[in-house]
């Protein structure tokens, strides 16, 4: 565990991202802070899984194939069953204002760093937690 | 909702605030550049300047050494510079051999070891000093460029920024693949000049940023590498000539024929030959300056500070008050000299202290700096422009017959097209036993001034004219 990290459980993470160096070195911080991570290399498949294996945290690219990740976020938020499921849209477009329109819970600029990463996904489980006891 | 947005590059500075100035504000964050040139240019010293100048407290930086230079020879010289800190070795500046992992697994084995950098250390800047010697391990084109767009992608996956260093020759830039997936490219170039050599760097590209293109000086020192950036003409020089007010020289009877004096931000030329009173004059300029408080500043190339002080001296007795306050001197030796590093070194100085009044002692040391006789006359001309733009009234002396007819046509010199005045110095009766001073208005621009020679009579405390009794 590397130092200001705090433990986070298993809270299961979707990776939502097409690029295979990014999405490895996304499991491999993810996966060392203690998440257990999944994948989906295109919207539609993320999709998929979300119903499948009801995610904590979905970490999505915008710039994903087939449902991009805007539309992914709609669909996601859009859909009650999926209430718990938080959104954080890591992305190299800055579009953090286009991101909060499509009821993602988080927004974070690429390029990928483990501690803006980790924190970030983080305070999304914070928050559901709270949510939660509140 | 958390937001890390915000648009705009980051940028990673290299040491150097001029070279920073040139790449608008430095390199891009996160992005793969290269550093290319002949040996011994330089190159490794700019991106270790760079590694140590960025050793951010969390994030180690990281210098990787492929088949060219073993470690110990660079680290070794490293220690000789300034930026060189030995409490950030080790720990936050991580330098590391891979050339024996290259030899044994081939190519592919720098990527091996980036990917597990990147997932171990997590790097801010990233070095491969040299990338080109790769080449010589890869069996194929194909195999370079399948190495170079997985780098390209591996490094851009993650917040590092990446130099590939390599001893590169202009044509490669269209013939390597990794100068396809380069967001930067720096050049660095050695030119023999007489019995010296001029350094210069050349930004080729810089994705997604605005950069001060052609060829900048820079040499360097114990502190690293020094960046003299190109001397851009301005447009249009906002103050020139606008005004309308004289400044005295300092001479009661020049500024008589020049009816009051310089019109303020415009060049004059002071032309002669030796021993003819050009210091004098550009002393008494300068001072004049200083004692009306304007900001006075004195370029000097050629007579030893304390001597061109002495004559200050005699011709002002409260020169003391003024020095340092309103009046500047400034020697560089003409040896070795630098055109580009004496002209930023003058900018610098007239926009840190607000000079008003510049004399450059002379326009024949920086020529003989200068790469070519053509390249100074571009220089000549933008160093006029740029005074102008700043409302600078300057004097510029210059060695020569003064007889501008004859400068310019067996010297091959066209001085007199850049500048607003020209006041040539010279002798009368210079065989006969009474030999006289002279000075002559040869020009002086929105000036109705008289042509006479006049005798220029130098004097303890200055210098008067008077009319020549000799032909």
């Amino acid at each position: 565990m590397s130092p200001g990290v705090e433990p986070a459980g298993r809270a299961v993470i979707l990776v939502v991202e097409d690029e295979p160096e990014i999405r490895e070195l996304e499991k491999y911080f993810l996966e060392r802070a203690g998440f257990e991570v999944q994948f989906a290399d295109d919207g539609e498949l993320a999709l998929e899984m979300v119903n499948t294996i009801n995610p904590d945290v979905v970490v999505t690219e915008l710039l994903v194939p087939k449902l991009d990740g805007l539309a992914l976020c709609r669909a996601i938020k859009g859909d009650e069953s999926h209430a718990d499921a938080a959104v954080l849209v890591f992305s190299f477009l800055a579009a953090a204002g286009r991101a909060k329109e499509a009821g993602a819970d988080a927004f974070l600029r690429k390029p990928l760093a483990r501690r803006a990463l980790i924190e970030a996904v983080q305070r999304l489980l914070r928050q559901q937690r709270e949510g939660e006891d509140g | 909702m958390v937001e890390q947005d915000g648009g705009g590059l980051k940028r990673i500075g290299t040491g150097e605030p001029r070279l920073d100035r040139i790449m608008n504000g430095g390199f891009p964050s996160n992005s793969l550049n290269i550093v290319m040139g002949p040996p011994g240019t330089g190159k490794t010293i700019l991106v270790q300047q760079i590694l140590f100048q960025n050793v951010g407290e969390d994030r180690p930086v990281i210098y990787l050494s492929t088949l060219s230079e073993p470690i110990a020879k660079v680290v070794t010289y490293l220690q000789q510079f300034g930026f060189y800190d030995e409490s950030k070795m080790m720990d936050r500046v991580i330098y590391e051999d891979v050339g024996a992992a290259l030899l044994e697994d081939g190519s592919a084995a720098l990527l091996d070891r980036i990917r597990e950098l990147i997932r171990t250390r997590e790097p801010t800047i990233l070095v491969v000093d040299s990338y080109k010697a790769i080449h010589d391990l890869a069996r194929d084109e194909f195999e370079m460029r399948q190495l170079s767009a997985q780098l390209g992608r591996l490094v851009s996956a993650y917040d590092v920024t990446t130099f590939l260093v390599g001893e590169y020759g202009e044509t490669a830039v269209s013939r390597y693949p990794e100068f396809a997936v380069a967001d930067g490219i720096v050049q660095m170039i050695r030119e023999p000049a007489d019995n010296r050599e001029n350094r210069h760097l050349r930004v080729l590209k810089l994705r997604g940023s605005n950069y001060l293109q052609g060829s900048h000086a820079f040499s360097i020192s114990h502190d690293g590498i020094h960046v003299y950036p190109r001397l851009v003409t301005p447009l249009a020089p906002e103050r020139y000539g606008s005004s309308g007010e004289k400044l005295s020289t300092g001479v009661e009877g020049l500024d008589a024929l020049l009816q009051g004096g310089a019109w303020r931000g415009t060049s004059t030329i002071v032309l002669g030959p030796s021993g003819a009173g050009k210091t004098t004059l550009g002393l008494l300029f300068a001072i004049q300056g200083a004692r009306t408080r304007q900001r006075s500043l004195y370029l000097n190339f050629q007579e030893n500070p304390r001597q061109l002080q002495k004559t200050a001296d005699s011709l002002d007795p409260a020169l003391d008050e003024h020095l340092d306050r309103t009046l500047f001197f400034l020697y560089r030796s003409p040896v070795e000299m630098q055109i580009d590093a004496v002209v930023v070194e003058l900018f610098e100085m007239v926009d840190s202290q607000n000079i008003e009044r510049v004399v450059i002692d002379a326009l024949g040391d920086l020529e003989l700096a200068a790469a070519s006789r053509e390249r100074f006359h571009d220089y000549l001309y933008s160093v006029v422009q740029h005074l102008a733009a700043r409302g600078v009234t300057s004097f510029l002396l210059l060695e020569g017959h003064e007889d501008l007819e004859y400068a310019n046509r067996y010297q091959d010199r066209r001085f007199s097209t850049l500048s607003d005045a020209i006041i040539a110095l010279g002798y009368a009766g210079a065989n006969g036993p009474n030999p006289v001073r002279t000075l002559r208005v040869v020009k002086a621009r929105n000036t109705a001034h008289a042509l006479a020679r006049q005798q220029m009579d130098i004097h303890h405390d200055g210098v008067r004219l008077s009319k020549l009794e000799t032909p």
